[in-house]
C-alpha cells in the first residue's frame, strides 16, 4: 500500500538532488539512476490506475462490511466523499482496520462462506494494486 | 583520496603495521542494509582486491554483523562459494560505523532477480549449482562451526514460532498502513503450524536469485548477503529461494533457472533430507510473510530517511504489492486444499 504516489514523487526529487560522496559514482550511480527510471515507469502506472484502485477497494470493502454488519455488529466507516489521494488512503486505512477485525471474527466463528468471500476480496485487492515490471 | 578512503587507509595501516594505500574505492550495489564498497589495498607493491561492508546510518534490517561475519567464516572452503572474510570491527574503529572486510571475488556479476531471463543459456547449470549449494549449507554439521558459538539454536519444534514471532513483530513495529492480507497469513500460520523440523541447520536467511555472483559461463563463484543467517529449519531457506517474487516471468522455472520438481530434487539430494509437502507449504506461506515484513521496514526506512534511497522505495512499494498478490493467492489455495 504505502508509499503513496505523492510520496514517491517527492522521493524522486529528493533522490535526484541529494549530494553523494565521490565514491558513489560509476556503476553505483548508474544503478541508482536505473532504479529511479524504473520507479518512474511504475509511477506512471500508479498515476493511471492508482486512484481508481483506491476508489474501487474502498467501495468493495465497504460493501462487504455492510453485508456482514448485521451478523457481526461492526460500525460502518464514514465516507467524506473526498477524492484526494490523502483522503482516500485515510478512508482505506479505516476500512482495512475494520476488515481485519471482521476477518478475525469470521475465523473465530468458523464462517466458511464469508471467509472465502474475504479471501476472494484479498485477491482482487492485490490484483487491483499490482505494479507491472517493464518487459525488458 | 576521499574521506572514507583516508579513514580506511589509516585503519589498514594501523592493523597491518605497515603503510597501506587504498585505491579505486567505489561503492557498489550490495543490498539496502549495508553500504558495500570495492577497493584495492596496496601494501609493499602488492595489490589485492577487497570488499568493505559498513553499516549505514540507519539500517534496513536489524542484523548483527558478527553473525554475518561468522556465518561466512563457517563456510569458507566448504564448497558453497563463501567469500574469504578477513576483518571485523564492531565498534567501527576509524570508519565510525561497524564494518567488516572480505576478499573480493573478481570476474563475476549478480543478476537482477527481476530481469526476464537472468541466466540465459546457463540457466540449467546455474540452477543445478544454486540448489545444490543450498542443500550443502543445510547438510553442514553444526559441530565446530564458528557461527554456532554465537547463534542461538532453537528446539526442532520451535523453529517456526521463533521466526514467525520475529517477523510478525517487525510488521507490528514498522507498519504504516493496515495490511489485512499479511495479517490473515500470520493468523493462518499460527493456526496450522508445520511439522517439527527434520534438522537444525545454518539458514542463510536471504538465499535467492540476485544474491550470488556468477561468472557468465555457468558457474556460481560467490554466495553473498549472509546478514540474516541464523539456525533453524532448512526448509525456510528453500521456500525463500523458491518464492514467486524471484520468478517475475511465470514460465514454470524457479528464478529463471529450472523447474520446481528438479529444484526440489537437487536440494533433497544435496541436503540428504526428504521434503514434507505440509512443511514446505507452511514455509512457502511464511516466506511471503517474511518478505512483506522486510518490505514494510523498507517503506518505513525510506520515509524516515527523507525519501532519498530509491532502492528502499522500490522494495517498500513494488515488492510489497507483489507479495500481497502472492500471499492472497497462497491463502486461497490453502483454503481449497
Amino acid at each position: 500500500m504505502t508509499p503513496s504516489l505523492p510520496d514517491l514523487l517527492i522521493g524522486q526529487a529528493a533522490a535526484l538532488t541529494a549530494s553523494q560522496p565521490v565514491e558513489a559514482g560509476g556503476d553505483y550511480l548508474a544503478g541508482r539512476v536505473g532504479m529511479l527510471a524504473l520507479l518512474a515507469v511504475m509511477m506512471a502506472q500508479e498515476a493511471e490506475r492508482g486512484l481508481a484502485a483506491r476508489v474501487w477497494e474502498n467501495g468493495a470493502i465497504g460493501d462487504l462490511l455492510a453485508k456482514a454488519a448485521p451478523a457481526y455488529r461492526l460500525a460502518p466507516a464514514t465516507d467524506g466523499g473526498d477524492l484526494s489521494w490523502r483522503a482516500l488512503d485515510q478512508r482505506n486505512a479505516d476500512l482495512r482496520r475494520l476488515l481485519i477485525k471482521l476477518h478475525e471474527l469470521v475465523e473465530a466463528r468458523g464462517d466458511a462462506d464469508l471467509d472465502r468471500e474475504i479471501l476472494a476480496l484479498y485477491r482482487a485487492m492485490a490484483h487491483a494494486r499490482r505494479l507491472d515490471l517493464p518487459a525488458s | 583520496m576521499t574521506p572514507l578512503a583516508d579513514a580506511l587507509a589509516a585503519y589498514l595501516t594501523r592493523t597491518a603495521g605497515a603503510p597501506v594505500a587504498v585505491e579505486a574505492l567505489a561503492r557498489i550495489s550490495g543490498g539496502a542494509s549495508r553500504e558495500t564498497y570495492r577497493y584495492d589495498a596496496v601494501i609493499g607493491g602488492r595489490r589485492d582486491g577487497y570488499i568493505l561492508r559498513r553499516d549505514p546510518p540507519g539500517s534496513l534490517i536489524d542484523t548483527d554483523r558478527r553473525l554475518e561475519f561468522l556465518a561466512i567464516s563457517s563456510f569458507v572452503g566448504k564448497g558453497v562459494a563463501a567469500p574469504q572474510v578477513v576483518a571485523l570491527e564492531e565498534d567501527g574503529a576509524e570508519l565510525d560505523r561497524p564494518f567488516f572486510i572480505m576478499r573480493r571475488v573478481d570476474g563475476g556479476a549478480a543478476a537482477s532477480p527481476f530481469s526476464a531471463d537472468p541466466y540465459g543459456e546457463h540457466r540449467e547449470a546455474i540452477g543445478e549449482q544454486f540448489f545444490s549449494i543450498l542443500g550443502k549449507i543445510a547438510a553442514e554439521p553444526l559441530a565446530g562451526l564458528p557461527f554456532v558459538e554465537v547463534a542461538p539454536a532453537p528446539e526442532h519444534s520451535a523453529c517456526w514460532r521463533r521466526e514467525l514471532d520475529y517477523w510478525a513483530g517487525v510488521i507490528d513495529a514498522d507498519e504504516q498502513h493496515p495490511q489485512p492480507i499479511v495479517r490473515a497469513a500470520i493468523r493462518r500460520l499460527r493456526r496450522d503450524p508445520p511439522p517439527t523440523a527434520a534438522r537444525i541447520s545454518v539458514v542463510h536467511g536471504d538465499y535467492r536469485s540476485g544474491n550470488f555472483l556468477h561468472d557468465g559461463r555457468g558457474s556460481i563463484i560467490a554466495v553473498l548477503d549472509w546478514e540474516m543467517a541464523h539456525l533453524g529449519d532448512p526448509l525456510e531457506d528453500l521456500a525463500w529461494a523458491m518464492d514467486p517474487l524471484w520468478s517475475p516471468i511465470p514460465d514454470g522455472r524457479v528464478s529463471g533457472m529450472i523447474g520446481v520438481a528438479e529444484a526440489l530434487a537437487i536440494w533433497s539430494r544435496a541436503s540428504g533430507l526428504a521434503i514434507d509437502p505440509k512443511a514446505m507449504a507452511w514455509w512457502s506461506l511464511f516466506a511471503a510473510v517474511k518478505g512483506q515484513a522486510i518490505w514494510t521496514s523498507s517503506a518505513k526506512a525510506w520515509k524516515d530517511g527523507g525519501f532519498i534511497e530509491p532502492i528502499l522505495a522500490f522494495s517498500g512499494w513494488y515488492t510489497a504489492r507483489r507479495h500481497d498478490e502472492i500471499l492472497a493467492e497462497r491463502l486461497s489455495a490453502l483454503e481449497v486444499a
